[in-house]
């Protein structure tokens, strides 16, 4: 796992690839997200962590409620000490996608992901409306309510709601009175282009770089 | 002083029954050592050998002698049961001699009968499939490539109900059948079976207050495959057999799971079982067994 303290208003970024190819039982998912909750731990103010599945073959029902479902729960704690956490699922395939969904759907959840392909998504509870202003935030980089709502033919009010509602599900970061797409974040950072280090649960003390 | 209890010729899940009702009868006596006689076994499942091996160790616990078996006369089910380990497993259950190394060579089993006790031996079988499973799948039952990745997932999160729920040691096995009298098809077997608390057992604390006087081993098998409860709070619990039952259903396939003295299912139009059996014979812990046929010749693989 990679991290570096990004430059003004950049989160500290973190990309941590899933090594093991099968991602079965709970007490797997346990390690796992007790690894990756160590490293989060460790940031300071805000932090976007990328978590990269390409290399996982088998995901379960049990490890995708203990990995996703459970880092997305505790990430919603509302901020303390200005340190907010967000995630990026990358590489999720369509052999991810239903125990990962499944997770999400019955505690209520949504995360950002990306195909293999490197096309965004969400997955898991969301409204209709939200998807629509989340989906041309993604094209944007990002944007406000006011700009956003003419172009949506939506109330600037509802779409400033859709907002706040994402933001407090880190679907999307805030700048003031902008909102931010975590891959536009992402890709600022040059994150894509730094290496990364295993996150499977067997380097619970594996510290940041 | 010994007592003997006779293995059905047909030990699959009708035969697994009779078992029981042996077992029910000859253990009330106690203090005697019970003999399963399968000499005159003829056909054997997954399900009935996964089921051995549940009866023998009851039979342990409630007389206090581990069992002796007398093994079948027939050479083709002897070599089944050699091909699918069951001796080796069996060892841990009955009275036997000891049994050094695999007799059999390399196994055309699916999954050999594999005891599961801790999160290791779920990644173990997942891992020992993965290959097998694919050739299976795809080449004799028709099935697309992702089934594996279902199947996996399937394997796994059957054999966690037995670490999670279970409170006790369990197994697993699976192999591939011609199931000529009820599909003329292929199918693939899968059997699960544990001698734990039971669906009863695991979902009372939470459950039981609820449905009161109905609270039963039937209610508490429809509570979890039907409602996705769990013996936890947690809503992110009680995912696993949601999903198999998904899946299972999507393949065409047939569930059952027995707990206590019932039976649920989900039965496809080729099969004839009940979708809920009460009053069957009192056992402990949970057996389940998943039914997979072969797609029928040209619906290809999709």
């Amino acid at each position: 796992m990679t991290a570096q303290r990004g430059a003004a208003n950049l989160p500290e970024i973190a990309v941590a690839r899933l090594y093991k190819e099968d991602l079965v039982t709970r007490h797997t998912g346990r390690a796992v997200r007790l690894s990756i909750e160590g490293l989060v731990s460790e940031a300071e103010g805000q932090s976007l962590t990328v978590l990269d599945f390409r290399d996982v073959n088998v995901i379960d029902f049990s490890c995708a409620d203990e990995i996703v479902a459970k880092l997305m729960l505790r990430t919603m704690a509302p901020a303390t000490l200005g340190r907010e956490h967000f995630f990026l699922f990358r590489g999720i395939g369509d052999h991810h996608l239903d125990p990962v969904e499944s997770a999400l759907r019955r505690r209520g959840l949504v995360v950002p992901a990306e195909t293999p392909g490197g096309e965004p998504f969400l997955i898991g509870d969301v409204e209709p409306q939200a998807l629509r202003v989340w989906e041309v935030l993604c094209r944007d980089g990002r944007g406000c309510a006011e700009a956003l709502a003419p172009r949506l033919g939506m109330d600037e009010g509802d779409c400033g709601r859709l907002l706040r509602t994402m933001h407090d599900r880190r679907l999307i970061r805030r700048d003031g009175k902008d909102y931010l797409s975590l891959f536009h974040t992402f890709t600022q950072a040059g994150g894509a282009s730094r290496a990364s280090r295993r996150a499977d649960g067997e380097e619970t003390h594996a510290g940041r770089q | 002083m010994s007592r003997v209890i006779e293995v059905p010729e047909t030990l699959d899940h009708k035969g697994f029954e009779q078992l029981v009702a042996g077992l029910n009868r000859s253990a009330e006596i106690g203090g005697e050592r019970l003999v399963f006689n399968a000499r005159h076994v003829r056909w054997t499942s997954p399900y009935g050998l996964i089921g051995l091996l549940a009866v023998g160790r009851v039979a342990r616990d409630r007389t206090g002698l581990a069992p002796r078996i007398e093994a079948p006369d027939s050479r083709d089910v002897r070599r089944y049961w050699d091909r699918m380990d069951f001796w080796h497993v069996a060892h841990q259950v009955y009275d036997l001699e000891p049994v050094s190394t695999r007799a059999h060579g390399a196994s055309d089993a699916l999954l050999e009968i594999t005891a599961i006790q801790s999160h290791h031996d779920v990644h173990a079988v997942v891992e020992r499939v993965r290959e097998r499973a694919a050739a299976i799948l795809e080449n004799r039952l028709h099935y697309p490539k992702p089934s594996v990745i279902h199947f996996s997932v399937m394997l796994s999160e059957v054999c966690q109900n037995i670490i999670e729920h279970a409170e006790a040691d369990g197994w697993v096995c699976a192999q591939t059948y011609h199931y000529r009298e009820r599909l003329g098809r292929d199918v693939l077997m899968l059997a699960v079976g544990d001698v734990g608390i039971g669906f009863e057992g695991s979902l009372a604390a939470e459950h039981a207050r609820r449905h009161g006087e109905g609270w039963s081993a039937a209610a508490a098998l429809e509570a979890a495959l039907l409602h996705g409860e769990s013996r936890f709070r947690d809503p992110g619990r009680g995912q696993g057999l949601q999903a198999i039952r998904r899946q299972v259903g999507k393949w065409d396939g047939m569930l059952g799971i027995r707990s206590g003295n019932a039976m649920i299912a989900l039965v496809p139009e080729w099969e004839t079982i009940p979708p809920l059996q009460r009053g069957l014979e009192g056992f402990p812990g949970a057996q389940i067994l998943v039914v997979m046929p072969a797609r029928p010749e040209g619906e290809g693989r999709r």
